[in-house]
């Protein structure tokens, strides 16, 4: 009788556990044994060279202005969709926008729902030196000593990288939030308001302890998407001008796939893969997610 | 008995999801099967060009060669330049090249050739003359590695300055000779109202690698140039390189801001509308430009640089051409000779306004002035060099080429690329 019990969830999970090990885990393991060997994608033989690659990851001037980037992704992502979609959210669920917070909720969201490729493509339009919108709209309101090439420069394209991930991703930060409000006993608010609570008093006291866990998941998501970043470097600027807007991923894949350096790309990836881990463990750490309590 | 059953339902519903997932092919082929019950052959072909006209010839090509070849199917892919690269790494990784593909010359042919996944051509070559006898001999150089031909080449290019010959007129400008005189033209543009009187689309760091490798060509004594440019022997310490990169710095310094914001594309629109009177252009954009506006457009060749080493009036350059991959039925050999006879060339010209390498495969009948023009400076000149890119590592490219990109936007010294040049080539050696 018990037998039969622990066998059928076992098969619910056999498929997932199948996919998940097909095409996560036996990944991983491989991807890390690859970057002890030095290969390229055109030739059959491998060799063994240890160690090599990691001490090189220390050297390597492209992959230090990479991580640097990607530091910067997740310090801003964080500062703007955790704790401006949490304001966001706040305001979308106040009594005062009831009529208007669906349309709103919908123009929001509206972003996260369109390829991240289409996005791009946008972006580049609008961050066009010559016609592009942002230059544009600086020039109509008189400020066009600001206008600039955004991509084209150095020290902006990596924030007009940022920046267009921020307009991307805040409506899905924001719809787990408005989640989380939602689920907030209304007593608790009722009962600040007859205390004569302002609506600031009550979002600090109320609505971020309220909200604790999402906000820890939501820091989870960006942190670690941000270390992942790729897509929008890639199709934006491609690492460019010089290597100024290069991310780990992206420069990973370059060397994967153009400089075809094998065996240096999964080393970076192993990096990857131990940073992104190092964020998610000490986050779980932190926050006690996943601990009954 | 219930709990045997419905344990018997999950194992069933489990392999139906797994075997969903693996069977893709198995359950087609029963169903193209019972479409066609002959024998048919299907070939892989693989090309760069999904834009126009290019994709449209191709399209038509490939009904025609099934027209008058019933058992053959041609499935055909296409992708954008920088994506082809890549895309084409990824498919010989894995073992998976079509059977006919588009490639170029030099180190990338040679790249794809060490898979030893790719079809020698000669006895192809050597037993059909009639075919292979019209394509230019000169050509096949760049696909042939120890002796073996690898690649058919199918169009020729070079790069020239374009210029906008009514602009030059107007103010008075003369086709410069040596780059002096082009840095006094360009001076005297600027002057005349041009702010960027030259643009180039820096995004595309090919573009730059063009440059570059001209450059390089002027400057650079020959045999140092070859030595670098194989990698076992590279040193890149030839003062010449330094040199180069300086004078690549002082013709950004024309371009404006713009040129690291925009690609080459946007570039050769500039051109086109004539808000540009100078872009250095592939011949093969002849038509491009003219299928935008009306611009008057004169070529001439990179001018001559005071004290270079190397030859003055060389052309940078190189074919393109097909490759077959190592299994391809002989139906695709079949194909190849296809797209590579004198009829398909005269026809692509027309079409395209590219040239072609089939011998007398450029006259007034498929061509305008503009490419006969052209195809007159591809001939005469003394000597090609080949893309930089192309005949370098892509490794030492690239730090080039981004180097290139922090020279426009003066994020980085002409030594600094040199000596990040000169470490990659020892960890490559």
């Amino acid at each position: 009788m018990l037998k039969r019990i622990k066998l059928v969830p076992m098969l619910f999970l056999l498929p997932t556990l199948l996919f998940l090990g097909v095409f996560v885990y036996i990944p991983i393991v491989q991807n890390f044994f690859n970057s002890f060997f030095d290969f390229s994608v055109f030739s059959q033989t491998k060799e063994f060279i240890g160690f090599r690659y990691f001490k090189e990851l220390f050297e390597d001037k492209i992959l230090m202005t990479s991580f640097a980037n990607n530091i910067k992704y997740a310090v801003i992502s964080v500062i703007f969709q955790v704790f401006f979609a949490l304001i966001l959210a706040t305001i979308l669920e106040d009594k005062l926008f009831r009529r208007i917070a669906p349309t709103l909720r919908v123009i929001y969201f509206i972003p996260v729902m369109i390829s991240i490729s289409v996005i791009a493509l946008l972006f580049s339009f609008i961050y066009n030196p010559q016609m592009g919108l942002l230059n544009s709209f600086l020039e109509l309101i008189g400020l066009e000593s600001l206008a600039k090439p955004w991509l084209g420069n150095a020290t902006t394209a990596i924030y007009a990288v940022i920046a267009m991930s921020q307009w991307q991703s805040v409506g899905f930060i924001t719809m787990l939030f408005i989640v989380a409000i939602q689920k907030i006993p209304k007593d608790l608010y009722e009962a600040a308001d007859i205390d004569g609570a302002g609506r600031i008093r009550m979002f600090f006291n109320i609505t971020v302890p309220q909200v604790k866990e999402t906000m820890f998941v939501n820091v989870l998501i960006t942190v670690t998407g941000s270390m992942l970043v790729f897509n929008e470097p890639y199709i934006l600027t491609n690492g460019g001008p010089g290597i100024s807007s290069m991310t780990l991923s992206v420069h990973m894949y370059q060397l994967g796939f153009i400089k075809d350096n094998m065996g240096y790309a999964s080393a970076v990836a192993t990096l990857i893969f131990v940073v992104t881990a190092i964020f998610a463990l000490i986050q779980i750490k932190v926050s006690g997610t996943g601990k009954d309590e | 008995m219930k709990k045997i059953l419905s344990l018997l339902t999950l194992l069933v519903l489990v392999t139906l999801v797994l075997t969903a997932c693996s069977s893709d092919k198995g359950a087609t082929t029963p169903a193209n099967a019972s479409v066609n019950n002959k024998d048919v052959v299907e070939i892989d072909f693989f090309h760069r060009w999904p834009n126009e006209p290019r994709k449209s010839f191709y399209d038509q090509k490939i009904a025609e060669f099934q027209e008058a070849h019933p058992n053959v199917k041609i499935n055909v892919d296409s992708v954008l330049n920088d994506s082809y690269k890549e895309k084409i790494r990824v498919l010989v990784s894995n073992d998976g090249l079509p059977d006919i593909f588009s490639s170029w010359s030099h180190s990338f042919a040679e790249n794809l050739v060490s898979s030893d996944r790719i079809m020698s051509l000669n006895d192809v070559i050597s037993e059909d003359t009639a075919w292979s006898s019209n394509i230019m001999e000169s050509q096949f150089d760049g696909f042939t590695f120890n002796d073996a031909t690898y690649g058919v080449p199918f169009t020729v290019d070079g790069k020239a300055f374009f210029y906008n010959k009514s602009i030059f007129e107007e103010n008075n400008i003369q086709v410069p000779k040596t780059y002096d005189d082009l840095i006094d033209a360009l001076d005297s543009l600027q002057k005349a109202g041009y702010e960027t009187p030259l643009v180039e689309g820096l995004t595309n760091t090919w573009a730059i690698s063009h440059y570059l490798g001209t450059i390089f060509q002027r400057i650079v004594d020959p045999e140092i140039l070859a030595q670098d440019y194989t990698t076992p022997t590279a040193k890149f310490t030839d003062e010449g390189y330094i040199k180069g990169l300086e004078i690549f710095q002082e013709l950004t310094s024309y371009m404006g801001e713009v040129s690291t914001a925009i690609d080459h594309e946007a570039a050769r629109n500039m051109f086109a509308a004539g808000e540009v009177p100078i872009l250095y252009m592939q011949f093969a954009e002849v038509k491009m430009v003219q299928d935008i506006g009306d611009v008057n457009i004169g070529f001439f060749n990179f001018p001559s640089i005071d004290g270079g080493k190397g030859d003055q009036t060389a052309l940078t350059g190189a074919p393109e051409g097909w490759m077959l991959s190592k299994n391809a039925p002989p139906e695709a050999v079949e194909f190849l000779k296809f797209l590579t006879s004198p009829e398909t060339a005269m026809e692509f010209t027309k079409a395209d306004g590219q040239l072609n390498a089939i011998k007398g495969g450029i006259t007034e009948e498929n061509a305008n002035p503009t490419s006969l023009e052209a195809y007159d400076i591809l001939l005469d000149s003394s000597s090609t060099a080949v893309w930089f890119d192309n005949a370098v590592d892509i490794n030492v490219a690239d730090i080039f080429m981004r180097g290139g990109q922090s020279l426009a936007t003066k994020q980085i010294t002409p030594a600094e690329i040199l000596k990040e040049v000169q470490q990659a080539v020892q960890k490559l050696q």
